[in-house]
């Protein structure tokens, strides 16, 4: 599955979204569940502001110096027998990862979760050769044997789906026979996925940290599915975006303890694992030969910019789980699979404007995202940054709001037109008001009507009676 | 070890430092002091008692059962843990360990002799590890690093332990020397980079083990047991 | 001391009772109120759609309204933070980096003055009822403002302040967003009167008229008996 979610466009979305009443009743319960729990852990852990500024510091300094980073990650990773693989497109990964494959004659290759490889589209690469790609983190596998449907949510991808839904594809696609108690559809999944996990050729990873001073990725799960992914096939293929790396296992820890609390409430995931090149010598377990794949995919062009910030970024979701916005649309509406806050920022950026120039409005500028960023990247602000964009450079705003924004500037920069324009306002708005409210508004007042009375403007504007009282000289 | 192969690197690092608009930097780069820097704090000062039990708090909230013994009663208390789990197969590393805590009679006499299958991890054997890490019904490690603020015990692989040992069979069983507990992950963080500026190769796997495995992904109901362990124990031993 | 009042469009044009019992109170806790009539906009509109250049000669403006003020006063945690915003959006710019860190450091909202400025908690006001009071995104989050408008509050007789369920949640205003989102806004703003339901509070009550424009007018298409009050009124209020 590429990035981009091909399902209709944005308001076709959302309007589907909006009618889907298990979908929203399973985020609001997921967002008010995980709020409370995410504020207790961090309560427990203390110091938190502290904390999200020692992260801060930790992502900008290695963003400031990826090129090092990079550099020393590779050269550690060699010196350890393996293999890496600098990729500047999604082409050029997919194509190093298919070239692994048909030389290992690979029928069978198994994958964690990695938001990298949806986004470079990875699987139908490796599908189109004849290998069978299985997904074996629960969500994901949920997803694909239902058809691929797109992930909803960077961490829970299957969010959106109940357990009926899930319970009837199982037994439309595996001959599944029991019911819907979650504990029968994972266990019918556990084995399942057994037999994969040790007949496969090849391991595929994402990774949430690479470790530059010793070579080794950061993998975290809570299922222990990467640890098999890992630990079984004779190849493991990790794919990274070229930002998830940090200089020692030091830093690693801190993120670490940070990702988990902040994604799912716990202080710890059930497992991290940090693996370094292949297996050693004499191991009767781990890959026999192990890839790392960096990928830019439209990453680079982000550094140096005023968006450098949203590659800090963990992917733990905190601001996709207090959007008051994504609580009502889900994640399909955003039509990526970076939904959310970070979805709204990210996507543009890595995709353009003509698919994603509504994303950025798609928020009330409310902060929630910016207060709960554990690494601090200032969302809100940077949804702004696209919004200016798109009026200056892209020049995607709309006419009426152009003329708008015109008379905006004219209106406020001179205070005598102000005075003039608003002295206007309660005739202009006269013919619509009844009963001291507008329940039916002119022009750009049409949307606010449509669910809302818009206040009359009041006779006597605040400055008026001001001024009258001050001539007067008494109180009111 | 043969080196690995590196492909496309100094385009790619080129065009980053470009982005960044500066020359590329390849070396002479190092961490600056972080001007916060709250991970010590936590827990900090607790004795090795106090640690101890902010790990027994933590293991309710893991699903994991917590089992205190001394040396002594390791051996009876471990062969109990595994009845509670229904006994065997088990899989075990071939760890020093197991003899100075006074295990080889349980693992080499006493299980044996009541027909409770053991594989004790061997690099010769090759695959045939795997195939009876997949058959058991528990496998038994110890930590060599302990974490009290997660309850999470630290693993690190070696020729004599695999890696699956942790994760194929149906339950699993950590043995807990309380010298190995310290704060949380930021001293075993700082334990491993010793290692490495000492110039010792970090091992290939080091596994962070929370408990057994779990997942919240239908409809965020927990179902713990999904791909890894189903059970969890941890058997602190209060004398080592 | 001596206020500049920074009245915000919405209550110049809209509620100017909030403006009125803003004044009133004011002067009853000794200050001296003073309007510069070259006030205009924030500019928050403008900037907030991406309308940089627009929104920068508002600024402009205000920073010349209020350039001989020694404190300002809001009654609007969204305008006020906005105001304390023109630092970062001028910085770098020689002629009006300086004016905007001036403007920026006399001023603040209403609640924040009362509590922080003037040391008062009690502003002997009374209203009779039970009251739920939102938490507005931009006062809380980007002015910090949290605990002000409770102290107050707490203090008002014959007033039962009772917490809002999910405070925290945006009310779904966010200025442009509730017309150019309209239909996410709405659910937005029916979760928010949900909450205020549940509670069975007879007053709203907020510090920021954004939102309580937006509150108020889905409450009043729907017909709910629930009244929405400025912050302004509630602690100007003597019944």
């Amino acid at each position: 599955m590429p990035m981009k979610i091909e399902n209709g466009p944005f308001w076709k979305r959302v309007g589907e979204n909006l009618d889907n009443d298990f979908m929203r009743g399973a985020v609001a319960g997921m967002q008010d569940r995980g709020y409370v729990r995410r504020l207790g852990v961090i309560e427990e852990l203390g110091h938190w502001e502290e904390w999200r500024s020692l992260a801060e510091q930790i992502r900008k300094h290695t963003l400031e110096n990826l090129d090092y980073y990079l550099m020393q990650l590779s050269e550690n990773v060699a010196k350890r027998g393996g293999h890496v693989f600098f990729a500047r497109t999604a082409e050029e990964a997919n194509d190093y990862i298919r070239r692994i494959a048909l030389e290992k004659q690979a029928k069978k290759i198994v994958k964690s979760k990695s938001m990298v490889t949806e986004e470079i589209n990875l699987n139908p690469v490796l599908e189109s050769i004849g290998c069978q790609v299985i997904e074996t983190d629960l969500g994901e596998y949920i997803l694909q044997i239902d058809d691929h449907d797109p992930p909803s949510h960077i961490v829970g991808p299957a969010l959106h789906k109940n357990k009926e839904q899930i319970r009837d594809v199982f037994r439309r696609k595996l001959g599944y026979t029991k019911s819907s108690d979650p504990v029968e559809l994972a266990r019918h999944a556990r084995e399942m996925l057994r037999r994969d996990y040790l007949t496969a050729d090849i391991g595929i990873t994402g990774c949430n940290f690479a470790i530059a001073e010793s070579g080794s990725i950061t993998l975290v799960t809570n299922e222990g599915n990467a640890d098999l992914v890992t630990a079984l096939p004779k190849t493991q293929i990790t794919v990274m975006g070229m930002e998830r790396i940090v200089p020692t296992f030091e830093e690693m820890e801190v993120l670490v303890s940070m990702l988990t609390r902040s994604a799912v409430g716990q202080k710890l995931t059930s497992y991290i694992t940090v693996l370094t090149g292949p297996r050693d010598e004499g191991d009767a377990d781990g890959p026999e030969e192990f890839h790392l794949v960096i990928v830019d995919n439209g990453r680079s062009s982000i550094l140096g910019t005023e968006f450098q910030p949203v590659l800090q970024c963990i992917r733990c979701a905190a601001c996709v789980n207090v959007c008051p916005v994504y609580r009502h649309i889900g994640g399909h509406s955003y039509g990526s699979i970076y939904s959310g806050p970070i979805g709204a920022v990210l996507s543009p950026l890595l995709g353009g404007y003509d698919d994603y120039k509504e994303l950025p409005y798609a928020s009330s500028l409310c902060a929630a995202c910016t207060e709960a960023c554990p690494v601090k990247i200032p969302l809100h602000e940077l949804l702004i940054k696209h919004r200016q964009i798109i009026v200056e450079r892209e020049g995607k705003a709309p006419a009426a709001e152009k003329l708008a924004m015109k008379a905006f500037r004219l209106g406020t920069a001179s205070p005598s037109l102000y005075r003039f324009g608003t002295k206007l306002a309660p005739g202009a708005f006269a013919s619509f008001v009844k009963d001291g409210r507008i329940t039916k508004g002119p022009g750009p007042l049409k949307a606010w009507t449509e669910s809302r009375e818009f206040p009359a403007p009041s006779k006597e504007r605040f400055r008026d009676w001001f001024r009258d009282r001050q001539k007067g000289g008494n109180p009111s | 070890m043969t080196r690995g192969a590196i492909h496309n690197r100094d385009a790619f690092l080129e065009n980053i430092a470009h982005r960044l608009g500066r020359a590329p930097r390849l070396s002479g780069v190092s961490r600056p002091q972080w001007s916060a820097q709250p991970q010590w704090k936590v827990l900090a000062g607790y004795s090795q008692d106090d640690l101890l039990a902010v790990l027994r708090e933590q293991c309710k909230l893991i699903h994991t059962d917590y089992i205190e013994t001394t040396n002594a009663g390791l051996a009876g208390v471990l062969k109990q843990q595994v009845t509670a789990y229904g006994g065997g197969p088990v899989i075990v590393p071939d760890d020093p360990r197991f003899a100075e805590y006074g295990l080889s009679a349980l693992l080499r006499d006493e299980w044996p002799a009541e027909r409770t299958a053991i594989h004790i991890w061997n690099p010769a054997l090759g695959r045939q590890n795997i195939d009876a890490a997949e058959q058991a019904n528990v496998g038994i490690a110890f930590s060599d690093i302990t974490l009290a603020e997660s309850g999470t015990v630290v693993l690190f692989s070696r020729n004599e332990q695999g890696r699956v040992i942790h994760f194929l069979p149906k339950t699993y069983i950590a043995i807990v020397p309380k010298s190995t507990v310290v704060p949380r992950m930021t001293q075993a963080a700082v334990i491993i980079r010793k290692q490495i500026e000492k110039g010792v190769l970090v091992p290939s796997c080091i596994n962070f083990i929370t408990g057994p495995s779990n997942s919240a992904d239908i409809e965020m109901n927990l179902v713990v047991g999904v791909h890894g362990p189903m059970k969890a124990a941890y058997i602190v031993v209060t004398d080592r | 001391m001596k206020v500049s009042l920074f009245v915000t469009c919405l209550i110049d044009l809209f509620y100017t009772n909030a403006g009125k019992a803003t004044v009133e109170l004011l002067e009853r806790l000794g200050c001296e109120v003073d309007f510069p009539e070259a006030q205009t906009c924030c500019g928050q509109p403008a900037y907030n759609s991406g309308y940089v250049k627009e929104a920068k000669e508002a600024m402009k403006q205000m920073m010349r309204a209020f350039a001989d003020a020694d404190y300002i006063v809001a009654p609007s945690g969204s305008c006020a933070a906005m105001l304390k915003e023109y630092p970062h959006i001028f910085q770098g710019d020689p002629e009006w980096e300086d004016k905007a860190n001036r403007l920026a450091a006399k001023t603040y909202e209403l609640t924040q003055f009362l509590v922080d400025v003037l040391k008062v908690e009690d502003v002997g006001a009374s209203l009779h009822g039970r009251a739920t009071y939102h938490t507005s995104c931009h006062m809380t989050r980007l002015l910090g403002v949290k605990d002000a408008p409770f102290r107050l509050l707490e203090h008002v007789k014959g007033l039962e302040l009772v917490p809002l369920p999910n405070a925290h949640q945006c009310c779904g205003f966010g200025g442009t967003f509730s017309v150019k989102m309209g239909p996410i806004s709405e659910q937005m703003v029916d979760e928010k009167i949900e909450h205020i339901e549940e509670v069975e509070a007879d007053y709203l009550i907020g510090a920021d008229c954004g939102c309580l424009m937006n509150i108020g007018g889905r409450i009043g298409r729907l017909g709910k008996p629930i009244r929405v009050m400025h912050i302004a009124e509630v602690l100007n209020a003597r019944n």
